[in-house]
């Protein structure tokens, strides 16, 4: 943030904009490529997840629009979901329904500035930036029983109800799968906790012990329900409740969820890489080019691995879902925590 | 300025949207009011540079507790165009009480000297306050892990088994136990 | 690595003086691990824990009564004489109630259930009242009553099969909410008048006179509100008879002497330290004045007097009308309440005295009442004044312990209640608060009414005539209740000298 402000400050000529109205701009500009990249990704990721799916499936999947491999079907799917009809239904809650996306949406965004993609490149270097991530994306939750409820509709109803029950479940193995890694950074801070992982493949959070790689898996595995994939996929399942929370919606609106969802799927990709996964640091020796590609074909490689999934497993019931969170990750997670601290005591030098 | 703009947008959005969950007749709509209420305090919180207070208080009250009230407020059946009218009767006493109250608060607030402190720097809190929970007040810190996890107990009893079984309707909504202690 | 604050960080050394809480902390965790690995119709292991737990508190406790005030845990408890004697009744209330709930019906249910985490919670809530009695703090002030609280609020919906009992639960909650909030508005005020948190360093805030005094009223009448709450003063009752009637009876034993009585503490070390200058100190007594000098210019004392006056008619009024022994009960500890209001609003070390005596007294012979209650509920299955008729040739000796505890919650000799009243009124006229006298005593009569529509029940009411035997368990405890309620009427000067020793080593009168 501080450069784009800077780059403001230098086309501008130095002196002419005052810093309050640089720091808008700045701020505005950021914004702006987050949301452009949320965009790009649910681009990205669609034509992707339709192609992996083709391949599991022993098919091709799309081909045609765009000549090579179906490249430009996202775009034609974007340009015929932006003209459709935007229909509100007659008993649907208005106020809450049109709001509803937005909240979502927003949810999604704000989790964003506070991702470093590479040194320097964070729209919000926030001291406590994990801590605001999480925060952030709980706004997802309620976006989601707005949504449900608001539909006036009993298959977006419980769908609503079980992504919320079931995010706010997965929220608390996910943050404390996240906490030994705090614990080695010393700072909640992304930035510092992707720097301090520099320097070899050995530094990387997820191989710095075995306790630690089991509380990547968890963030992994807890991850994927958190937005909402199978086999995790629950609220949306669309043999029994139609689409879940988003069934009644359409056109514009109906991509807001759309959009938000691969976001999202990018999001906790992101958030797993500099976690756990070393940030934009990589093994090879003398590659000393654009940190952000490293950063963003790890986070890519995340969400190839998690469309692998999905088109590979089966379903779990509700009851499954349940047990495995609360009887299985949480005492896993604690155990993790606590073998972490051991650890450090046992084998870290501190400075 | 943009400071004070930053300070009435949130205060704005607490006080207004408080309105809206104090009057609206729709008891899901004044849930989800709550919404930007609390929002908004985590704004203010963050203008008053308590960044870590401000992330706690969206990710407990917004992520946890919010949630939680959504759930139960939305298993309940609402009449669609609000609840009957309420009688003058609770609303003339209630609005004269609120009214006084408030007139005494605004007393107190604006015609005390307050013990100002010097405004502090927007310096990042979280870990001196992790520094200070675990030296000076690691006993209440310790505390408040005995009430939460005396909260979690009362959890489960109030979810036990009830055999002569008076009327199950919400009763099988399948929030998990325990949500408020996540901290 | 980081700088903390200037307080004397909390260290291991400290606990030395905290032992009858950290055993009650202990005593609470492995009670509810036992409860893992009961087995069986009723939970042994969790019973006889809590009660173990209970009864080596009580022994670590009067073993080592603390001399003078002692900051510890970074200065956010204080042990001292206060705290010694509250450390002493709370263990004590909270093993009696674990012994009586044992053979109680209501909290053991007639199925095999596990239920021991109900002695867990017993302990666990006397730790909380052990920390309210030496909290020093806004901060302990505050999580000291939220974990008093919420125990309290586990317990009075103990018994999930009646509906009763979740309403008293629900209502608890409520009110229970309500009150902390506005407490802690109050404390929200009283921190930004000051820019303190400890008590002490309030005083001296406010000494500087750095308070405004109408903000100081309203912060502090805020926090009277929530204080006034737990102990049930009038205005902050409503919840307490429909708590009182539909809680698990062994728990309305527990609510009407054990959160009171720390309510009551925690009033004392809040208002005495935080408002009283320490000016006379003993030197003082016998003079009209108040060991201290009131800070700020409101009339506290006329204020509480009006509290109290209010508080005692007002339970005794009502307690006429109720024909449910546990309402009658209810009603009659608000007006216990405004008794002790009496002393504290003399602000003198004899009305401490006077207070802590009285609250050692009642809560002996109001759990000897309730657990009346509770002994007969066993056998009768209710609690309406008419099911007691003829209970003096059914069970000639229970009706006999029963008149004890009437009479001395009467407040007639030769019992404990005489002589706890009779220091109260003592130090009443003492300070010239005529009018003040002439009220209690008028309520004194009137509780004579209903008290002894009890025992008109018991004697001259005839009923049923087979004999009714107790739980064995019941009537040793309702022995062990009865003996001192007799015996502290007749021979009361070591206790009062316990009692005088705590006040003595009071932080907040100078001692």
């Amino acid at each position: 943030m501080e450069q784009v402000t800077a780059l403001f400050a230098r086309i501008a000529g130095a002196g002419t904009l005052s810093p309050q109205l640089l720091l808008w701009l700045g701020a505005l500009t950021m914004a702006l490529i987050m949301a452009l990249v949320m965009a790009a990704c649910a681009i990205v990721f669609t034509w992707a997840e339709r192609k992996v799916a083709g391949f599991i499936q022993s098919r091709y999947g799309p081909m045609r629009v765009g000549r090579w491999h179906g490249i430009a079907q996202p775009i034609a799917d974007m340009l015929k979901i932006l003209q459709k009809e935007d229909i509100i239904p007659a008993d649907a809650d208005r106020k809450f329904f049109i709001l509803a996306p937005f909240v979502l949406f927003i949810g999604s965004l704000m989790a964003w500035a506070a991702i470093p993609f590479a040194p320097g490149f964070v729209a919000a270097d926030l001291d406590m930036g994990l801590l605001y991530i999480f925060a952030a994306s709980s706004l997802v939750t309620i976006g989601i029983l707005m949504s449900g409820w608001a539909s006036n509709n009993k298959w977006s109803l419980y769908g609503a109800a079980r992504g919320a029950a079931q995010i706010v479940s997965y929220e608390i193995p996910l943050a404390l799968a996240v906490v030994p890694v705090v614990l080695y950074a010393g700072s909640l801070n992304m930035t510092d906790i992707v720097v301090a992982q520099q320097g070899g493949i050995w530094k990387w959070f997820a191989l710095r012990n075995p306790f630690l790689f089991v509380s990547f898996l968890i963030y992994f595995l807890a991850s994927i329900a958190e937005v909402n994939r199978t086999p995790f996929d629950l609220p949306e399942t669309e043999s029994e409740l139609v689409a879940g929370y988003h069934t009644e919606y359409s056109g514009m609106r109906f991509a807001f969820f759309f959009l938000a969802e691969y976001a999202n799927l990018f999001l906790v990709s992101c958030i797993a890489t500099a976690v756990f996964l070393g940030g934009w640091g990589h093994p090879v020796p003398g590659l000393n080019f654009a940190p952000a590609l490293v950063f963003l074909a790890k986070a890519v490689l995340l969400v190839l691995a998690q469309i692998w999934i999905r088109w590979t497993l089966p379903r779990l019931r509700v009851d499954q879902l349940m047990h495995v969170c609360w009887k299985v990750m949480i005492p896993l997670a604690l155990v993790c925590l606590a073998g972490s601290g051991v650890w450090m005591l046992a084998f870290v030098r501190f400075a | 300025m943009s400071g004070d703009l930053a300070f009435y947008g949130f205060a704005a959005l607490t006080v207004l949207s408080a309105f809206y969950v104090v009057f609206s007749r729709n008891i899901v709509h004044a849930g989800f009011s709550l919404l930007f209420t609390l929002f908004g305090v985590a704004g203010l919180y963050a203008m008053l540079a308590a960044d870590f207070l401000a992330a706690t208080q969206v990710i407990v009250y917004i992520g946890g507790v919010l949630v939680l009230i959504l759930f139960t407020v939305m298993m309940t059946r609402i009449p669609r165009r609000g609840a009957g009218g309420r009688g003058l009767d609770r609303f003339v006493p209630a609005g004269v009480f609120a009214l006084l109250l408030f007139a005494l608060l605004y007393k107190v607030i604006t015609g005390t000297p307050w013990a100002e402190k010097a405004p502090v720097s927007a310096d990042p809190t979280t870990a001196r306050l992790g520094a200070s929970f675990l030296t000076d007040f690691v006993f209440p810190f310790e505390f408040v892990s005995l009430i939460l996890l005396a909260a979690m107990i009362g959890a489960a009893i109030l979810i036990r088994d009830r055999r002569p079984a008076a009327d199950d309707g919400a009763g099988g909504a399948a929030a998990p136990t325990g949500e408020e202690e996540r901290s | 690595m980081f700088e903390t604050l200037a307080l004397n960080a909390p260290s291991w050394s400290d606990l030395r003086h905290f032992v009858p809480e950290t055993v009650l902390v202990v005593t609470f965790l492995l009670a509810l691990m036992a409860d893992l690995f009961a087995r069986g119709r009723r939970p042994a292991g969790p019973f006889a824990l809590a009660l173990g737990g209970c009864l080596v508190a009580l022994a670590a406790a009067v073993s080592s009564l603390p001399a003078g005030p002692r900051s510890i845990l970074g200065d956010l408890v204080v042990v001292d004489g206060l705290a010694g004697f509250f450390r002493v009744l709370f263990p004590l209330i909270g093993a009696i109630t674990i012994l009586f709930s044992w053979a109680s019906g209501e909290i053991m249910g007639p199925r095999r259930e596990h239920k021991g985490e109900f002695y867990a919670l017993v302990a666990l809530m006397a730790f909380g009242m052990c920390v309210m009695a030496s909290a020093a703090d806004l901060i302990m002030l505050y999580l000291s009553v939220e974990l008093v609280s919420l125990t309290s609020y586990v317990m009075a919906g103990y018994m999930r099969t009646s509906l009763r009992s979740t309403e008293a639960s629900l209502k608890y909650v409520i009110f229970g909410s309500v009150s902390s909030g506005v407490m802690l508005y109050g404390l929200s005020l009283l921190f930004g008048l000051t820019g303190e948190t400890t008590f002490v360093e309030i005083r001296a805030a406010l000494l500087a006179g750095r308070a405004d005094n109408f903000a100081l009223l309203v912060a502090m009448v805020f926090v009277l509100a929530g204080l006034g709450y737990k102990i049930a003063a009038v205005p902050f009752h409503f919840w307490c008879p429909d708590v009182y009637e539909g809680a698990p009876t062994p728990v309305t034993a527990l609510f009407s002497v054990g959160p009171k009585a720390a309510g009551f503490a925690l009033m004392i070390r809040f208002f005495y330290t935080t408002l009283l200058s320490p000016g006379g100190g003993q030197a003082a007594a016998g003079a009209a004045a108040p060991d201290g000098v009131i800070v700020g210019p409101a009339d506290w004392p006329l204020l509480i007097a009006i509290l109290s006056v209010v508080t005692m008619t007002y339970g005794n009024l009502v307690a006429l009308r109720q024909t449910n022994v546990k309402r009658l009960l209810a009603y009659s500890s608000i007006a216990h309440v405004g008794y002790l209001l009496m002393g504290f609003l003399m602000l003198t070390a004899a009305g401490l005295e006077a207070i802590l005596f009285y609250l050692l007294v009642y809560a002996i012979m109001n759990l000897g009442a309730f657990l009346f209650v509770i002994a007969l509920n066993n056998r009768l299955g209710g609690e309406e004044i008419s099911d007691y008729a003829g209970l003096s040739t059914r069970a000639p000796w229970v009706a006999l312990m029963m008149m004890v505890f009437l009479l001395s919650l009467t407040g007639l000799p030769p019992t404990a209640g005489f002589i706890g009243k009779m220091y109260l009124f003592a130090e009443v006229i003492n300070r010239h608060w005529f009018w003040l006298a002439v009220v209690g005593a008028l309520n004194s009569v009137v509780s004579l009414f209903y008290y002894m529509k009890i025992a008109k029940a018991m004697y001259f009411t005839p009923g049923e005539r087979a004999p009714l035997r107790l739980e064995p368990l019941h009537t040793a405890v309702l022995i062990l209740l009865a003996a001192p309620t007799l015996a502290l009427g007749v021979y009361w000067t070591p206790f009062k000298n316990f009692v005088d020793r705590a006040v003595a080593g009071f932080a907040g009168l100078g001692g």
